[in-house]
């Protein structure tokens, strides 16, 4: 583990160096020394042509484009780019201008994204402002919105699979034992954790690692149920307290996986294998991507069976229904806990292995797994597998039409399915598939 | 290891503003959680709207501060009557996790892209808190000292006043629970059906509640990041909640004192385990397997998420609290 930490922190500051070069890039400061032109103040940057090549962003400069200096319309100054796509436009006034990129000079195939052809700058005294104008393949254009849907829709069924398998967990727990527990987040990214170290520090191929962390993680679930949850339901401790006791669990568990492997963001060994994209229709999907589908189809399906079909099954449902009932009526209610802990767990660490394959493995990855998988079991009715199934449907899909209908949002990605939460608990608290009696 | 600034440090982290402003919030959370029953886990959208809907206006639009309070108290207003519309008349645990989910909604809105033009990002806001500056009689910048801990004027000041404003906040929630409507909040929060059986409007009980805790909650926020001279998102995250949580829970749940109490625990606590993992990496009289001068700050947010889980279990009644006033039991 050792090396791994010391790796792990030289990537650490290399990435804050990195960081901060970027920041220096970006900001160049008013004070900054003058260079060997006369005038006092310029304009200068760079052109730079940004595309992806076997998955990997790459940037290179553009040479021979024509920057023009503006002030509302008249010509001030101008440079074309060199060899280093870079320009450099002396100024001697100060003020507000507009810096456009000439199109025409544009080498074929290249464009500039229309908002982005005219900049605004403000020159103040001995300043050397920078503005860099960056290039891509014309992908904008050809693609509407419209065409970019199926492609929204497949990734947020990608998603959404991901959240039903994470989800079932917590709200069979839920409906057998009343608990939200706040920490099945971390269930989620201990099972991406344990898959990590097979994987990638014990050298396992990813599927066996993954059986590993499904096993593991299991454990773990009934590790909990044995040693903490199922002796605090004896001492009848109130379900708030247990709620307020796993959110403790829960910090303690996130900062330790922080404190373990760091707060970057990690791959699996094989992730970078299987690049090309399968075209269905108008979709692209990664292998990886139609495998974590169609897995966790079959993975929902054979709890879907298990529930409603074998005995052990039927006995989770009855307990969930009603604790008091099935407990008179024979069930051995805590063996129908431990088993739902185990197969909560279970489900959770898949969930964080095929999280982890397409988002990367992370610290605090189960948190905004968390939020999400409230929001679906929330939505489908607390308590309800199936409506978990279908609050996670719902909420997968919506978190990725919430960026295709908000452009430039990636980082508000969540925000519309919570919204979608608060909204579901004004219009129909019980959740789409849920019973009244539960929610009052 | 120089155990004379372990010991200042951490007594000067217990009783500076930032606790202060943390004491406040607790407070504020007090109310919710403690007396009336809510389990609010989004006591930090509250804090953050208190700062960020004070600072945005005076910074982004030149307010002055007698009309940027105002509207801070009013958005943490109607966050309160957001909050609680949907979820008060359902089972507790919605109200948790609407009251969550809201804080992180809040907290992504803060630190997007699209909005750094209002909220500057990740940066934070700087520079609106001239108000506090002008107001302190004592040089700004002079430099006090505090056993082997040195602090500046400005410090000093929000940490004298941010003490004065939590006993003032704990005066004023001593004397609102002693009233009549104080009494109904506790009979809610002991058995809900009785209170309603008695005629008692229970819902809009709760909704006051939530909004006092709340506003409470905002002044914490603002005193968080007033103090710091910046409005950080960083500060708002969930654990913000949860290290509230902590601190009503150590210093006993529904009590007066217990948020002034369990901050100055939590904090001397955390930051001494804090101070002596850092002097122990720096000497090297710790093993760097352990921990290291990369990860040694992580430790304490482990130390207070075990500690939150034990005291639950084995202590809910808080270090000094009283078993009758403990009660997690909203159904």
């Amino acid at each position: 583990m050792g090396t791994d930490r010391r790796r792990a922190r030289s990537v650490r500051i290399l990435l804050a160096a990195f960081v901060s070069l970027l920041v220096v890039g970006a900001f160049p400061s008013a004070t900054s020394a003058q260079t060997d032109d006369e005038a006092p103040q310029s304009v200068r940057g760079k052109v730079q042509n940004r595309f992806e090549e076997d998955g990997e962003r790459v940037t290179e400069p553009v040479p021979d484009v024509r920057i023009v200096l503006e002030d509302a319309g008249t010509l001030i100054g101008e440079d074309v780019t060199d060899a280093d796509g870079s320009y450099f436009i002396g100024l001697e006034q100060t003020g507000t201008f507009t810096v456009r990129i000439d199109v025409t000079t544009l080498p074929d195939g290249l464009e500039v994204a229309e908002e982005d052809e005219v900049q605004d700058v403000e020159v103040g005294g001995n300043q050397n402002v920078t503005r860099v104008f960056f290039l891509g393949e014309d992908t904008r254009n050809v693609q509407s919105k419209w065409s970019l849907l199926p492609q929204t829709l497949a990734n947020g069924l990608k998603l959404a699979m991901i959240i039903a398998i994470t989800s079932i967990g917590l709200s069979l727990i839920f409906g057998t034992t009343g608990l939200s527990n706040f920490s099945h987040g971390e269930m989620v990214t201990f099972g991406a954790f344990v898959a990590f170290v097979f994987n990638s520090d014990v050298g396992w191929h990813l599927i066996p690692a993954a059986l590993a962390a499904v096993a593991v993680t299991g454990l773990l679930g009934a590790g909990f149920e044995k040693g903490l949850w199922g002796p605090l339901r004896r001492r009848s401790t109130s379900l708030t307290s247990m709620m307020i006791v796993s959110i403790g669990i829960a910090l303690a568990m996130r900062y330790f996986f922080l404190y373990l492997f760091g707060g970057d963001l990690k791959a699996f060994q094989q992730y970078t294998l299987q690049r090309d994209p399968v075209s269905i229709g108008p979709i692209d999907l990664p292998p990886r991507t139609l495998f974590i589908i169609g897995a966790s189809a079959l993975v929902i399906v054979g709890v879907a069976l298990f529930l409603l079909r074998t005995r052990f099954g039927k006995a989770i449902r009855a307990v969930s229904d009603n604790p008091a009932l099935a407990s008179s009526s024979g069930i051995d209610t805590d063996r129908v806990v431990l088993l739902v802990w185990i197969l909560g767990g279970a489900l959770a660490g898949l969930g964080g292995v095929f999280y982890g394959l397409e988002f990367g493995i992370k610290w605090d990855m189960g948190f905004t797994l968390l939020l999400l998988m409230f929001a679906a079991i929330t939505l489908g009715g607390l308590g309800n597998p199936f409506g978990a199934l279908l609050g996670s449907l719902v909420i997968g899909i919506f978190v990725e039409l919430w960026t295709w209908i908000v452009p430039n949002a990636n980082d508000l990605k969540t925000v519309g399915a919570l919204g979608v939460l608060i909204l579901v608990l004004l219009v129909r608290p019980q959740g789409l598939l849920g019973s009244k009696e539960r929610i009052g | 290891m120089n155990w004379d600034l372990i010991f200042w440090n951490a007594l000067y982290t217990a009783i500076s503003a930032a606790a202060a402003g943390y004491c406040i919030i607790a407070s504020g959370l007090n109310v919710h959680v403690g007396y009336t029953g809510l389990l609010n886990f989004g006591q930090a959208g509250f804090a953050a709207i208190g700062a960020y809907a004070f600072a945005i206006p005076i910074v982004a639009y030149g307010w002055a501060w007698y009309w940027a309070l105002p509207l801070m108290l009013v958005c943490s207003v109607l966050l309160a009557l957001a909050l609680g519309l949907p979820t008060l008349r359902l089972r507790a645990d919605y109200l948790a996790i609407v009251t969550i989910a809201v804080a992180e909604i809040i907290r992504l809105f803060l630190n997007s892209t699209r909005f750094t033009w209002l909220t500057g990002g990740t940066d934070g806001r700087n520079g609106w808190t001239t108000f506090f500056e002008d107001l302190n009689p004592i040089d700004n910048t002079a430099r006090f000292d505090m056993g082997a801990q040195s602090i500046d004027g400005y410090r000093l000041f929000m940490m004298i006043v941010g003490w004065c404003l939590a006993a003032l906040i704990a005066t004023f929630i001593w004397a609102l629970m002693r009233s009549p409507w104080g009494r109904v909040l506790k009979s809610i929060r002991e058995d809900e059906d009785a209170a309603r059986a008695l005629g008692k409007n229970v819902l809009a009980y709760k909704m006051q509640s939530l909004v006092i805790g709340g506003v409470i909650g905002s002044i914490g926020g603002l005193w968080l990041s007033a103090q710091k001279q910046s409005a950080q998102t960083g500060e708002f995250a969930t654990t913000l909640t949860f290290f509230a949580f902590l601190i009503i829970v150590l210093g006993g749940l529904g009590r007066v004192k217990g948020p002034i109490v369990g901050t100055i625990i939590f904090f001397f606590v955390i930051q001494f385990v804090d101070n002596v993992l850092e002097q122990a990496t720096r000497t090297d009289n710790i093993p760097d397997w352990i921990v290291d001068s990369t990860n040694f700050g992580i430790v304490k947010n482990v130390v207070a998420g075990l500690s939150l889980a034990l005291l639950v279990i084995f202590r809910p009644q808080g270090i000094f609290g009283d078993k009758r006033e403990q009660v997690f039991d909203v159904r």
